[in-house]
């Protein structure tokens, strides 16, 4: 694997008595897209500035390519941010603002020309230069954004939800345009953003966040697929998130029913969380599966139903299905032993508050 | 229907109450004739004089170079105050905009006092106290046009040119600067309309030679002001307007930014930068007005600092006096002796000479604030009349402090085609006979004075009985007054409004040049008699220098120069002799000796007697 580019080593941030990020740890390899995903506050933002200079940790410090930059103000990092809101300079140009970064290193005009053209070139908005900012739609906006960050090469490129303010058409194209730059450019990518969809889509990396805690690190398909925690579960996609009793190996009990499932290494009656995600329930004829349900609701939502089943065991099941039941019929549920997740009881109380909120919202 | 024509209308009166005044000022500016109240036909000749006037011109390259100046400064002071303030936390934030706000709230004369008393401990007054007094109150005008604009600034811009490499200061500059600008250039034009507007905190600032153009016009007041005035006031007038009109378009241009048409924003960058351009033109004119003022005010050598009436000396003598003995004058003026006596009292300026009214005089000499003077030493006090010596008795009986500068009386002008048989008398006045026609002084001491003398008591009594016997007498003509004026009074005769008024000598010589028909006369009872005189103040340190001064003045050149200025009455015998005939024989002129043989001059009165005055006259005012 590539190197190390930027390590955060025990970064601790507080804003009068709230705290905002605590002893965190991470490290980003050249290269790398790497996104930090969490709900509002969870930190994601003060962390992007952390790095791009904009705040100073209190506690901790930021090495960029074994450097330590701790304390070195933004002008002189090697890293651009593209701003949440844009921040284009409204009374200049795009030319302009495109070469705002190479005027101040003093790059001659005919290179600073040529790297406007390739760089309006590269975001497909060539012929603007002499725009104003202001006469722009959103994402042309934003494209600007991006090209006058990357005409000064910096070896990393800051993202601060970057899509936020465009429609849903509109990001799902910048989404693919944000992955061939990457591609393009060669260069690390730290996306800040809350919407977990946009991180799977994009990401070699995927930093979960919460309340200035790192939840998980790891691939879009382990941080779905394998979630480490209730949080990072609910998170990422939706989920019916039970609670359970290990009896034995392999062995879980959910409404005093018994399943059958994958884990091992808990203490014998231990209680956890199981996690099941809504399209692994099955739906069968009330005879084959291994509890019985009524539906309560169905709704359409294009691509699948998202159907509510009450379970004779007096669980909620919250199904992901293509086929169609109409509601008060009765059903067979069944998850095979792969889909379950086990998971420790969260430790924190914030966790269990955050949670508990959450199911409350879900019922 | 009728709502909306009510609304007309009622706009339409809010507008006339607001500009016809300004449109009457802007008329009478092109007005041939010198009085308010005669259009002799459009001229410009008043533009013209304006622009000849070297007292004016200083006057407005001072208003100017102040209003730039102190403008710049405050909008540099001004600008970093709100970044401060902005930082804030939001109760800090509150309790500062409070404080800045004071100053705009405060009274003028308050602020004015109060930064006289501190800058006059910090060192003397000059043209840099009135540049720091209007700094002062221009900075919170450049607050509170900056704040809004901060208020809705980008600051993600000011962090997106620091990530692109810039430092603080050129982040500042280049994005965060053009923001702000709409709101310090409207913050300046306020600044420089506010310095330029304003009166009272100049005036109590200013140090001698010091005149912006509204303390200039201010000092016109007591001798009517002039034609050249109301020319000055109307371009003034443009002036502001122009200013207006420019911040507004400035404001404007935050309202439309929505709309976004490219072209609009082109054409509005090139506008920005031309008023950059113009902004920074107007500040090297001013830069360069400043050069010249300062090279004025710096001259070393001998000076003195004349305290004066204003308009009451030829502003060229001045001039002539500095050519001939090298010694500077600051002259300084104000328009009544209450003003004169409290501004010297309060030693805020070290006036060497000072020129003001007999009672005045005695009360200044009573506290000891005058020097002696020896009028041998002075050669050409040959010149004065030597009864004034004996008319000067109640203020300087020994004739040690005083020299005599222009006298007069107080008498009748009346129109010869309206009155029937000669007026020589105050009777005219209580007779009935003008009935409603008749114009008093709106003046206590000059009212009561034409009861006393008619009833035949000494204007300066202090008995009582006498007192309220002329106030009866005053309360019982009040019904044949037409009004109380004081100014307006000789207009009110020249315009035909009135057939006769009280006023002084000096104003009724200039009602006789507007129309022909008007007369003057001293009435047989006796009047008062007032003599304006100089004295040579205890703070003065070169006295050789005040005594030449003293007898320059006495010269008759000069003295026949000043004569032509103001026509009142000369002390001067070889003025008088070298005139014209008509002049010699104008009573409102030379008053014969024997026209001001009962005449009395005024005396201060104790206490008691100001207060039993006062009330009195409240009491014939009120009913």
């Amino acid at each position: 694997m590539s190197k190390k580019l930027i390590e955060l080593k025990s970064i601790s941030k507080s804003f009068g008595a709230c705290t905002v990020i605590e002893e965190l740890d991470l490290y980003i390899r050249e290269n790398e897209f790497v996104t930090l995903l969490g709900p509002s506050g969870c930190g994601k933002t003060t962390l992007l500035r952390i790095i791009g200079g904009f705040e100073t940790p209190d506690r901790g410090q930021v090495f960029f390519d074994g450097e330590d930059i701790t304390k070195l103000p933004p002008n002189k990092r090697q890293v651009n941010t593209v701003f949440q809101k844009y921040a284009l300079f409204s009374h200049m140009t795009v030319a302009e603002n495109i070469a705002f970064g190479l005027r101040i290193k003093k790059k001659p005009e005919d290179f600073i020309r040529e790297r406007i053209k390739y760089a309006l070139d590269l975001v497909n908005l060539s012929g603007f230069e002499e725009r104003m900012p202001a006469s722009l739609s959103g994402g042309q906006q934003q494209r600007i954004a991006i090209a006058r960050a990357i005409v000064n090469e910096p070896k990393v490129l800051l993202l601060d939800e970057p899509l936020g303010a465009l429609d849903l058409k509109l990001r799902q194209e910048m989404q693919y345009e944000l992955i061939r730059l990457k591609n393009e450019l060669g260069i690390t990518f730290i996306y800040v953003t809350h919407d977990q969809e946009e991180a799977l889509t994009m990401s070699d990396t995927i930093v979960v966040m919460n309340r200035g805690v790192i939840q998980q690190i790891g691939t879009p398909e382990s941080i779905y697929n394998e979630p480490i925690n209730a949080f990072v579960a609910d998170f990422i996609g939706e989920s019916n998130i039970i609670d359970g009793i290990m009896t034995a190996d392999r062995q879980v009990v959910i409404g005093g029913q018994t399943f059958e499932c994958v884990d091992t290494g808990f203490e014998k009656d231990q209680p956890v969380d199981v996690v099941i995600r809504p399209e692994d329930v099955e739906l069968l004829p009330p005879d084959k599966g291994a509890v019985t349900g009524k539906v309560t609701s169905v709704i359409f939502k294009g691509v699948h139903y998202e159907i509510q089943v009450m379970s004779s065991i007096g669980i909620n099941f919250l199904v992901q299905t293509t086929q169609y039941f109409s509601v008060d019929s009765l059903v067979g549920i069944n998850v095979i032993p792969d889909n379950f997740q086990i998971m420790h009881k969260p430790k924190s109380e914030d966790e269990q508050i955050l949670r508990e909120g959450e199911d409350h919202e879900n019922q | 229907m009728i709502g909306r024509s009510l609304g007309k209308i009622y706009m339409a009166l809010i507008i006339v109450f607001l500009y016809l005044p300004i449109l009457v000022l802007i008329t009478l500016s092109f007005n041939a004739s010198r009085s308010r109240v005669v259009w002799n036909g459009f001229t410009l000749k008043w533009y013209r004089e304006v622009f000849e006037n070297h007292v004016i011109m200083s006057a407005f390259g001072t208003t100017i170079a102040l209003a730039v100046l102190s403008s710049l400064i405050a909008c540099f002071i001004g600008l970093f105050a709100a970044l401060g303030i902005f930082a804030m936390k939001k109760r800090d934030y509150r309790i500062m905009l409070f404080f800045t706000n004071i100053p705009l709230l405060n009274a003028d004369i308050v602020t004015g006092i109060a930064l006289m008393l501190w800058l006059v401990r910090l060192f003397p007054l000059g043209f840099t106290s009135v540049l720091i007094s209007h700094i002062t109150f221009n900075i919170p005008y450049v607050i509170l046009c900056v704040l809004p604009k901060l208020e809705a600034a980008d600051f993600h811009q000011f962090e997106a040119a620091r990530d692109l490499g810039a430092s603080s200061f050129h982040a500042f500059i280049k994005v965060m600067l053009p923001d702000l600008l709409p709101g310090l250039l409207a913050g300046f034009f306020m600044a420089v309309t506010m310095s330029m507007d304003d009166f009272v905190i100049t005036y109590f600032t200013k140090g001698p030679g010091v005149n912006t153009l509204s303390t200039l016009i201010y000092g016109e007041i007591k001798k009517g002001i002039k034609p050249e005035m109301y020319a000055l006031s109307s371009l003034l007038f443009l002036l502001v307007l122009i200013i207006l009109i420019v911040v507004n378009i400035l404001m404007a241009d935050q309202d439309n930014k929505k709309d976004n048409m490219e072209r609009t924003q082109i054409r509005r960058r090139t506008l920005m930068k031309k008023i950059v351009l113009l902004f920074m033109m107007v500040c090297a004119l001013s830069a360069a007005l400043c050069a010249c003022a300062g090279n004025n005010a710096s001259d070393e050598g001998t000076e003195l600092t004349v305290f004066n009436y204003s308009e009451y000396l030829d502003p060229e003598m001045i001039a002539k006096f500095t050519k001939e003995t090298g010694i500077k004058i600051n002259y300084e003026e104000a328009t009544t002796p209450e003003e004169m006596y409290t501004k010297f009292s309060s030693g805020a300026i070290s006036y060497d000479l000072l020129c003001t009214s007999d009672y005045m005089l005695k009360r200044l000499i009573d506290e000891g604030r005058a020097q002696e003077i020896d009028r041998s030493a002075i050669a050409n006090y040959s010149n004065i009349d030597p009864k004034f010596s004996d008319l000067s008795k109640s203020f300087d009986p020994d004739g040690k402090y005083t020299v005599p500068y222009f006298w007069g009386t107080v008498g009748i002008l009346y129109n010869t085609k309206e009155t029937d048989g000669p007026v020589d008398s105050w009777d005219d006045l209580f007779s009935g006979k003008y009935r409603g026609n008749i114009i008093m002084q709106d003046s206590m001491r000059d009212s009561f004075m034409v009861a006393l003398k008619y009833l035949g008591y000494s204007l300066n009594t202090k008995d009582e009985a006498q007192i309220r016997e002329a106030a009866q007498l005053l309360k019982d003509q009040k019904s044949d007054v037409e009004s109380y004026l004081v100014d307006e009074a000789r207009d009110e005769v020249v315009a035909g409004n009135a057939v006769m008024a009280v006023v002084y000598s000096g104003e009724a010589y200039l009602g006789h040049e507007y129309n022909e028909d008007l007369a003057y006369v001293v009435p047989k009872e006796g009047s008062n008699l007032w003599i304006d005189s100089w004295i040579v103040t205890d703070n003065c340190k070169n006295k050789d220098a005040a005594v030449k001064f003293l007898d320059f003045l006495c010269r008759e050149d000069v003295a026949n120069a000043n004569f032509e200025y103001i026509y009142y009455s000369t002390p001067n015998t070889a003025v008088v002799q070298s005139m014209d005939e008509d002049l010699k024989n104008d009573p409102a002129i030379i008053p014969s000796d024997d026209s001001i043989k009962d005449c009395e001059v005024y005396e201060a009165f104790d206490e008691k007697t100001t207060q039993l005055y006062n009330e009195l006259w409240k009491e014939i005012k009120a009913e």
